[in-house]
């Protein structure tokens, strides 16, 4: 069974900051993910300089697999020195693991890491090093299917310092809250904005750190096929369809005219719901053997609209979906479930919807613009065009 | 008998909505809610004259063609359905049909 890793991570602003002072820093080289947070000394740009730089510089040079201790003196020796302060530096955290959940984490400064493994928060066991007189952290990542590794900024135990929470937000309590409010099905990105925005509850909507918390998640491969539109010629909707069911994984599609195609090719009755539990989005369908029918151009308007919000990283939206209309059972699949995704995208123009805001060229920029933020997201994105 | 209203793009643009939730409440309201059937569908190929809803299964009964009300080989089709004209079109044609 193939794993995948895929990686989220949410921030917030010190209030009144443009910039964020922590940055996280992603690659995937082979099998090979690594995933930096980075948290600069202060907050505003001098923060936001420093942890780019450092997280860049160690994102590059870890996924190229250079030893840790090199990496940490080159960081050393390379970030300016802070003229108030005169000290350099920026704390972090690396991950740097395999598909088949193999590697390691490294830790400076940064509050310890919280490994979620069934169903609970716990800790890595963790081992000191002195690189260039700096302690450092090191783990063994031996992940599994489903486990997550989340890393933060100060800006998680530092919330509600001085307001509601007198001491800040104890780890073991945010590990408490996790316990709670974690389940196996969410992804990286939903598991770190489940943090994100419960800190940002207790700073009161005005954090007084930057707060950054992101995750790396290892999880079953699941491909999802997507047909959208029927061909341009009738002649090709048989091998159109053969090409769709071909493939592994779940199959969607959306649009009413290739529901149809589909249903006829599949010797199957289309039987569309009359229930609207959102009433600006149409109704969805259900065709024996198909995992979810739609329909096209209004339900993917608002995916769209979805996606935007979800690929945010100071979006605090939960992350998962429980409604049960056509764009949020769709946003739950491709956003939540699926790491790899294949479009079939019919380009037959829709003489009825001519003029008005629904048309095809409407809806080809849509899946175009959906396939980009699926890419943000971390999925594989194939399009084919009949 | 079977009233399927269109939940296509276009004829949800136009209002499908506010006529699937008009038919709902007249079929309570008339009491027929054992005579008739109602069901969504996506497009009928009658996108221009939206909203558009389906009738079948109906017998041999008689019905008066109009421009809202046309005979197809399946039993009606009805055209610009609306939420303000939709209890007219049930009280003048559909209610008859179950005579």
């Amino acid at each position: 069974m193939e794993l995948c890793l895929e990686t989220g991570y949410t921030s917030l602003n010190h209030i009144g900051e443009e910039l964020c002072g922590d940055h996280v820093e992603c690659s995937t080289n082979g099998d090979y993910t690594t995933l930096v947070l980075a948290d600069g000394l202060g907050s505003g740009v001098k923060a936001s300089i420093l942890s780019t730089l450092t997280s860049k510089i160690l994102c590059t040079m870890v996924s190229n697999d250079i030893d840790i201790t090199e990496c940490v003196s080159t960081i050393i020796r390379t970030l300016p020195v802070c003229k108030e302060r005169g000290v350099a530096y920026s704390t972090f955290s690396v991950i740097h693991v395999n598909k088949q959940g193999h590697g390691y984490l490294f830790e400076f400064d940064n509050p310890e890491a919280i490994y979620y493994h069934n169903g609970q928060a716990v800790d890595f066991e963790r081992e000191e090093l002195n690189v260039c007189g700096n302690q450092v952290f090191k783990s063994e990542l031996n992940l599994v299917d489903g486990d997550i590794v989340m890393v933060m900024s100060d800006g998680t135990i530092h919330a509600g310092i001085g307001m509601i929470l007198n001491f800040g937000w104890p780890r073991e309590k945010i590990k408490e809250y996790l316990d709670h409010h974690l389940n196996h099905k969410m992804s990286a990105r939903a598991a770190a904005c489940v943090l994100a925005s419960a800190c940002n509850e207790i700073y009161e909507g005005q954090p007084s750190d930057d707060t950054t918390v992101a995750a790396v998640r290892i999880r079953q491969r699941l491909d999802v096929n997507v047909m959208v539109g029927p061909p341009v010629n009738k002649e090709q909707d048989q091998e159109h369809v053969a090409r769709y069911m071909e493939g592994p994984g779940l199959k969607v599609v959306c649009g009413g005219t290739s529901s149809n195609i589909l249903a006829r090719y599949l010797h199957k009755h289309l039987r569309p719901s009359l229930d609207y539990p959102d009433h600006e989005i149409p109704p969805i369908a259900y065709i024996d053997g198909i995992d979810l029918v739609t329909e096209g151009v209004i339900t993917l308007r608002r995916l769209l609209e979805l996606s935007d919000k979800y690929v945010s990283i100071s979006d605090l939206t939960p992350k998962y979906y429980d409604k049960e209309d056509g764009a949020s059972l769709l946003a739950d699949i491709l956003f939540e479930r699926s790491t790899h995704v294949h479009f079939f995208v019919g380009q037959s123009v829709n003489t009825a919807h001519t003029g008005l805001e629904i048309d095809t060229t409407m809806k080809l920029k849509l899946v175009e613009r959906l396939a980009a933020n699926l890419r943000l997201m971390g999925k594989e994105v194939t399009l084919l065009y009949d | 008998m079977v009233i399927k209203v269109c939940v296509g793009s276009s004829c949800h643009l136009k209002g499908s909505y506010e006529v699937v939730e008009a038919f709902k409440s007249l079929v309570k309201k008339y009491n027929v809610q054992d005579r008739i059937e109602l069901q969504a569908s996506f497009c009928l190929g009658n996108c221009l004259q939206g909203v558009s809803a389906a009738v079948e299964d109906f017998g041999d009964a008689e019905v008066q063609e109009s421009e809202q009300v046309k005979r197809t080989e399946a039993g009606l089709l009805l055209s610009h359905l609306k939420s303000d004209n939709t209890e007219k079109v049930f009280v003048d044609t559909i209610l008859p049909l179950l005579k």
